[in-house]
């Protein structure tokens, strides 16, 4: 052990002999272990965060298409869909999304029905009362972002172009920051009047399914019943969420391919040979008594502290990167249509299995390629090394 | 202490129904995260949309994890308890397939060969009400369909 110890304080005060050029290589190795990793986590963030929005989501979404696009949905269907077997409740949402000027951030306006409110925690005030118009509830986001508080105001422009002023009764959040942080709740009459909606539709329709197993089932029958209907399941959204993001990872992975490239180039030049400097010093050692097998050790610890601070400094970097600064690099590419999205901040969460995913890709090849060239070299007669 | 925390929690489950039972009529009792099926051994909790349970007049009761398993131990209660007989029945629910309620087997439907899977394979599923048993049959391919005392043993599939 105290030999491995020597070994170690050696190989350190000969790193450092060679400030420059190893500099540039644990800069180069941080650089790559940095966008992996920051990569890994934020997409790894992004599907606990969806995942937590879908706990809460209702099982099936009705809304009606025309040309293929969304268009409201008229109410007398939710009455239609209440008497297929296995149905529970059907409750009209109405929601738009409002672009507001003055801070720049597009928000989520949505009707205080029982729709939204069963998945909201309350920081502050009171939810809406049945029948209260003209105030508001706010998810701390929005709050923020707009310095309001309890009693404080926020002015909607309306579709008729007036400016409609809602008192802020309540501040909410909920478990996850994503979905709930652009989001303000009105009466659902007040947003009617601001979106200008007939008073017999709603935006979707959500439908409770008491059997998960029937989902599908009923999906099909509103499908099959109302052609001009378009059911979304819990699962598809799901499925959907989890095919963006990885679709969107790999994107962010092609971007820094160059990254990669260049440090599969370092590896290799490690690996193909020593300059000349390298083998004389371990001609030298071995002139000096070293053992092939002491020189393996050094080259296997100097491989090792070089790749391991380097891994660290990627590693704690990109942690700080996604988590504390909100993937500032990456977010526009991964987060989606919204790039104006009110300031969130992701559930830190390291899963193992991708810190050793990263090790294996990383650290190891790297050791091992220092190693090789260095064994072909200590196995070589010192005379005939030093002599070049 | 383990043992002294569950006889709180019984004690408080048997006030509970006692307390409850002039007023909201007749609760079925739940299963705990524990308990097992008697005939199969497998734990209950997990599969919400298809227990059911037998209870017997001396308050205590059986969870299964299927209509099939609890049909199975009322044909033959000998090999699965020595300590009740067919007298000690009080009361049989099962999970309605729509509403996954719990429901007395008066009161439900048994279909058989549906293509609806239980935990444990095919199933005799329990469903309540003409319509919804004439709309599962045409949605899930039933081939019969059975009230409690039409059910034999050769129907268990």
């Amino acid at each position: 052990m105290s030999k491995h110890l020597k070994i170690l304080e050696f190989v350190l005060s000969s790193l450092l002999r060679r400030k420059i050029k190893n500099l540039g290589i644990v800069a180069v190795f941080s650089f790559v272990v940095f966008i992996l990793a920051s990569i890994l986590f934020l997409t790894h963030a992004f599907k606990t965060e969806s995942l937590a929005i879908l706990e809460g989501a209702p099982e099936l979404i009705v809304h009606k298409i025309a040309g293929g696009r969304h268009d409201l949905t008229a109410l007398r269907y939710g009455d239609e869909i209440a008497k297929i077997p296995g149905v529970g409740r059907v409750l009209p949402r109405y929601w738009g999304y409002y672009y507001d000027a003055s801070t720049g951030a597009n928000y989520t306006v949505m009707g205080a029905t029982e729709a939204p409110r069963s998945t909201l925690e309350l920081v502050r005030g009171s939810f809406i009362e049945a029948g209260q118009r003209g105030v508001c509830v706010l998810g701390e986001g929005v709050a923020e972002v707009r310095l309001a508080g309890v009693n404080g105001t926020v002015p909607i422009m309306g579709a008729d172009g007036e400016l409609y002023r809602f008192k802020v009764v309540g501040v909410f959040r909920d478990l996850s920051a994503l979905l709930t942080n652009d989001l303000i709740l009105v009466a659902p009459e007040d947003i009617r009047e601001i979106f200008d909606m007939p008073p017999d539709v709603a935006t979707d329709i959500v439908v409770q399914v008491f059997n998960p197993s029937e989902v599908a089932n009923v999906a099909k029958k509103i499908k099959y019943r109302f052609p001009e209907l378009r059911p979304i399941t819990r699962t598809e959204i799901l499925r959907t969420y989890e095919t963006l993001f990885s679709w969107r990872s790999g994107l962010v992975i092609l971007m820094f391919l160059g990254a990669l490239v260049a440090f599969g180039i370092l590896a290799w030049d490690k690996a193909t040979g020593l300059s000349g400097e390298e083998k004389k010093e371990i001609g030298i050692l071995k002139a000096i008594g070293w053992e092939t097998s002491d020189i393996l050790a050094l080259k296997f610890w100097e491989g090792a502290v070089l790749s391991l601070v380097s891994f660290l400094a990627g590693l704690i970097a990109a942690y700080a990167h996604v988590f504390f600064f909100g993937a500032s690099v990456f977010a526009p590419a991964l987060k989606g249509w919204s790039v104006i999205f009110p300031d969130f901040r992701l559930l830190p969460y390291i899963d193992p299995y991708q810190i050793f995913v990263l090790i294996f890709l990383t650290v190891v090849p790297y050791i091992a390629a220092t190693i090789v060239p260095s064994w072909k070299t200590a196995i070589t007669d010192p005379d005939v090394v030093m002599r070049g | 202490m383990d043992f002294r925390r569950w006889m709180i929690g019984a004690g408080a489950v048997v006030l509970a129904l006692w307390l409850s039972v002039p007023v909201l009529g007749h609760e079925p009792a739940r299963p705990a995260k524990r308990d097992r099926c008697p005939v199969c051994g497998m734990f209950v909790a997990p599969y919400p949309h298809w227990v059911a349970v037998i209870e017997f007049s001396d308050g205590s009761h059986a969870f299964f994890d299927g209509p099939k398993d609890m049909f199975r131990y009322l044909f033959d209660m000998a090999k699965y308890t020595r300590e009740k007989t067919k007298a000690d029945v009080a009361h049989v629910y099962v999970t309605e397939f729509y509403t996954t309620q719990l429901m007395k087997v008066s009161d439900v439907t048994f279909i058989t060969g549906s293509d609806v899977l239980g935990p444990m394979g095919h199933e005799l599923v329990p469903v309540a009400g003409e319509v919804n048993a004439g709309t599962f049959m045409k949605d899930h391919g039933g081939k019969g369909r059975l009230s409690v005392e039409e059910v034999t043993p050769s129907d268990i599939p």
